[in-house]
């Protein structure tokens, strides 16, 4: 009887701990934004950035404020905000998409798994469909997600004024990297 | 004779000042927020109040803004690169204050344990919220403020 017991009791706690671990998290994610040109390279980084993945559905999503990015140079970091992104008047940019490829995925398995997303990217006030490769590294029951993708400025009509247009891409690379926790319910 | 060399002079003297202006604010860093005194000074769960009764004006009124936030430390958080993140607020509340520490002042993150009351000054970023992780407002390029 004792044993049978802990036997139910030793399957419940298990199966609680994996509900809970359906969903990783952080808060201390980061984000680089760079863009190369012919004057100059221009590396902005936020480290405090937003992301929750359900790993049972395959949702994933991410919160970026505007204001956090941080640039070497002064002037840049003003710039970015005042004339490009227009921070004060659209503070977050939001990624709400899916992990296309998520049963592929055994997110209970260390190991490192290429992931396929694709979602929609709201920023400046535009949402476009955006759609990357990158990976997750599944170690002792975290995940470290990181990807890379181009976005173009005229997308999400970000205009580059005119004084500086030769000099500045419209292409930006955006690059990801977030270290999950599971979301302890 | 004598005007002419005044004139070239006042033209000199102003390319030269033109150029160091420009190349001085090219080379710019962003402030050290320990030497620059905070827009506001407020406890962290009156911050957190601010931004959930109404974000839009929140922004509107803070975003950008040097702010001094006073509360319990609930978590001092360091990520795999070594930055630290100082969260403010009430134990048990999904809200926060979650302060960026200045990597220039790492050294100061050393004695914050949790359970402290301290001030952190940073500028303000905004606001996320989530329903299952909760509110926060967030500050950058944070540093401690030393009671006076």
């Amino acid at each position: 009887m004792k044993s049978l017991f802990v036997v139910i009791a030793t399957s419940l706690i298990s199966t609680s701990s994996l509900i809970a671990q359906d969903k990783y998290f952080t808060k201390s994610g980061r984000i680089n934004f760079v863009s190369k040109a012919a004057l100059e390279n221009i590396d902005g980084n936020n480290k405090a950035v937003t992301c929750v993945l359900d790993t049972k559905t395959g949702n994933v999503q991410f919160a970026v404020l505007m204001k956090g990015f941080e640039f070497e140079k002064a002037l840049m970091q003003e710039h970015f905000n005042e004339n490009y992104v227009e921070s004060h008047k659209y503070p977050k940019a939001e990624f709400k998409g899916q992990v296309v490829n998520n049963p592929e995925i055994n997110y209970a398995k260390d190991g490192t798994y290429i992931v396929k997303v694709k979602g929609m990217l709201t920023m400046h006030g535009e949402t476009k469909e955006v759609e990357t490769v990158g990976n997750v590294v599944v170690k002792s029951g975290k995940l470290q997600a990181g990807a890379e993708f181009n976005i173009l400025l005229s997308d999400f009509k970000i205009e580059i004024p005119k004084l500086v247009k030769d000099n500045v891409s419209n292409t930006v690379k955006i690059i990801v990297d977030c270290s999950l926790e599971p979301l302890k319910s | 004779m004598k005007k002419k060399r005044v004139f070239i002079s006042i033209i000199f003297v102003a390319i030269v000042g033109g150029a160091w202006f420009g190349y001085s604010e090219y080379k710019r860093k962003v402030k050290d927020l320990a030497n620059v005194t905070a827009h506001f000074t407020m406890q962290a769960n009156e911050l957190i109040t601010i931004f959930e009764n109404n974000e839009t004006a929140a922004n509107a009124e803070y975003l950008d803004k040097i702010i001094a936030v006073k509360g319990n430390v609930k978590a001092v958080e360091r990520d795999d690169r070594g930055y630290f993140t100082i969260v403010l607020g009430e134990t048990g509340s999904l809200s926060s204050v979650r302060c960026s520490m200045d990597s220039l002042h790492v050294k100061d993150v050393a004695g914050v344990k949790e359970g402290l009351h301290i001030t952190v000054k940073g500028a303000c970023t905004g606001f996320t919220t989530d329903e299952l992780l909760g509110s926060d407002v967030i500050l950058n390029r944070c540093v401690i403020q030393t009671e006076k």
